[in-house]
């Protein structure tokens, strides 16, 4: 065994002197460290942030190994402090094996097996590295916090296939995978934690089409996602109506695409993205079934480079829970209903106003790269409607309608 | 139309008094290549092509984004802006999905990085070039 080991080395290192390329250029490190301050006038958003709040902390680190010309190792471990919804515990973002198939001038076909960020708009997959992100929050029309474990990556297999076009590059990637759920999932589309628990038995499917016009001046991208989460009642949540919720186990269906463009010029950088939501519950509840919905999604935003290293921006984006429903009014008047019936029986559930279904903001923020590294970002939100506040954090209905938030962070990476 | 000759004036002026040097693409000695297409390139560099035709592994060096020896070979060769370069480089390192080229501090590293690595490809400008490394040419 001690021989195998010994001779396995030697290989290595022959292999290694056979390729000239030292550990140094097959290892590549980098990471990166982000601490937020969020003040709201009402409302909370990641902590106590009507009292202002440093309840937003991002750490990560990551390893990318060249084990051979054509496989390679990756693996990412972050660490998240996010209010209510991430206590900073560190975990596995990211850890594939990258195997390239088959690589010609012309394109690349290989396969990330393990588990892998899903390429969902322009931003998913990085999400949560503030120097790749265009605002210290994504817009959360469409990188909703509150779902993001749902979204971000999958436990299987992608297959990827990118084509070199003299017009420009053509990116596919589309794969299946196990999601993330955990309590903010239950919390997001269920509205508290309940005795039962959700999970993860079925396959999910991801997929990008992206193509980078002219090295990227203008990029386009259709995104599509597929998930379907089970909801296991348990004991008291099965007890039958009016002495308990009634709840069976059930699946919730979400289906979620993602239309993306951007102009990248010298000094103004366009963004836009809309997103196209299903989402359908079966047979959890009469209650549940009717919030079953379309939901949309959009943002468009402007960047301006004032000089190489001040930038400001502004953006405008909106979410309805229901396409059919704009600004909600049938949804609340079925919540009044149902409060009041509910409060016949004795139960006190204050009835959702029209605004916990919506949300629609206006973002202006601005960017000081004090050096290639280190950066320092503020924005203000002045926002109509509560749909993105965390339901761990806040008494929905009771939000308050209109609310502003002041965020600043301070943003390290290498 | 006094303003469509006052570009061109301009632009004939700004071309005369530039004082920036071309751009040249230099890669290992022993490279085999003598030529690469815009779209090989754009390719190498956004470190999505990376091998040669012969099957060497590539490796791409590159000067710091706010180098001006960087910006203007993004520019003039690339035809790209150095941060589109960067949010590639960043969407790969961070997600796993590919890697980031070797940043250099100097000219001078650049030159014998370049001449000493096997697949090597980087750039510098004409009047800092010897022997040490090959030169390629670019086709549109």
């Amino acid at each position: 065994m001690r021989y195998a080991l010994f001779i396995f080395i030697l290989c290595c290192s022959n292999h290694l002197q056979a390729d000239e390329s030292t550990w140094s250029e097959r290892l590549q490190i980098h990471g990166f460290a982000s601490q937020a301050y969020i003040n709201t006038s009402h409302n909370n958003f990641f902590g106590d942030s009507e009292d202002g709040s440093f309840e937003f902390t991002e750490l990560g680190l990551n390893g990318s190994f060249q084990l051979s010309p054509k496989i390679r190792l990756a693996s990412q471990v972050l660490s998240r402090r996010a209010g209510e919804l991430d206590n900073g515990s560190p975990y596995i973002d990211y850890a594939l094996v990258d195997i390239d198939l088959l690589s010609t001038a012309r394109s690349t076909t290989g396969l990330y097996l393990g588990r892998v960020k899903n390429p969902i708009g322009l931003y998913n997959q990085t999400r949560d590295v503030a120097h790749t992100r265009e605002g210290i929050l994504l817009p959360q029309v469409i990188y909703f916090d509150t779902i993001r474990e749902l979204l971000i990556s999958s436990d299987g297999l992608h297959a990827y296939h990118h084509m070199y076009l003299d017009s420009g590059t053509l990116l596919m990637q589309a794969g299946l995978g196990y999601p993330i759920t955990n309590k903010n999932v239950e919390y997001a589309f269920m509205g508290q934690d309940w005795n039962g628990k959700v999970g993860n038995d079925r396959l999910g499917f991801f997929g990008q089409l992206r193509y980078e016009y002219n090295g990227g001046r203008w990029i386009y991208s259709l995104s599509h996602a597929n998930v379907t989460i089970d909801f296991k009642a348990g004991p008291q949540d099965t007890i039958p109506f009016p002495a308990g919720p009634g709840l069976n186990s059930g699946e919730i269906e979400v289906d979620y695409t993602v239309l993306s463009i951007q102009y990248n010029g010298k000094k103004w950088q366009l963004t836009a993205e809309a997103a196209l939501e299903k989402v359908e519950f079966v047979e959890i509840s009469d209650n549940f079934s009717e919030q079953s919905g379309r939901p949309f999604g959009y943002f468009i935003q402007a960047n301006y480079l004032f000089t190489p290293r001040w930038q400001g921006f502004i953006r405008y984006e909106e979410w309805q829970r229901d396409r059919d429903d704009w600004d909600a009014d049938e949804a609340a008047q079925r919540s009044l209903e149902s409060s009041q019936l509910l409060s016949s029986f004795g139960i006190d559930q204050p009835p959702f106003p029209a605004h916990t279904n919506y949300s629609k903001a206006w973002v202006i923020g601005g960017r000081w790269d004090i050096k290639p590294n280190l950066m320092l970002r503020a924005e203000y939100h002045i926002t109509d409607g509560t749909s993105s506040l965390p339901a761990r954090e806040n008494n929905i209905a009771l939000s308050e309608k209109h609310w502003n938030m002041l965020a600043i962070s301070l943003s390290y990476r290498f | 139309m006094p303003w469509k000759y006052i570009r061109v004036v301009i632009t004939l002026l700004l071309l005369v008094s530039s004082p920036v040097q071309a751009q040249t693409l230099i890669a290992h000695p022993e490279q085999e290549q003598s030529q690469l297409s815009r779209t090989s390139l754009r390719a190498m560099f956004a470190m999505r092509l990376t091998q040669w035709p012969d099957g060497t592994p590539v490796r791409v060096f590159v000067l710091k984004d706010n180098d001006p020896i960087h910006i203007q070979f993004c520019k003039s060769v690339l035809g790209m802006f150095p941060y589109q370069l960067r949010k590639i480089w960043d969407r790969q390192v961070f997600s796993g999905t590919g890697i980031e080229p070797t940043v250099l501090d100097s000219e001078q590293e650049m030159l014998s990085r370049v001449a000493k690595t096997k697949g090597a490809i980087g750039y510098l400008e004409n009047n800092s070039i010897d022997d040490s490394v090959k030169q390629l040419r670019t086709t549109l």
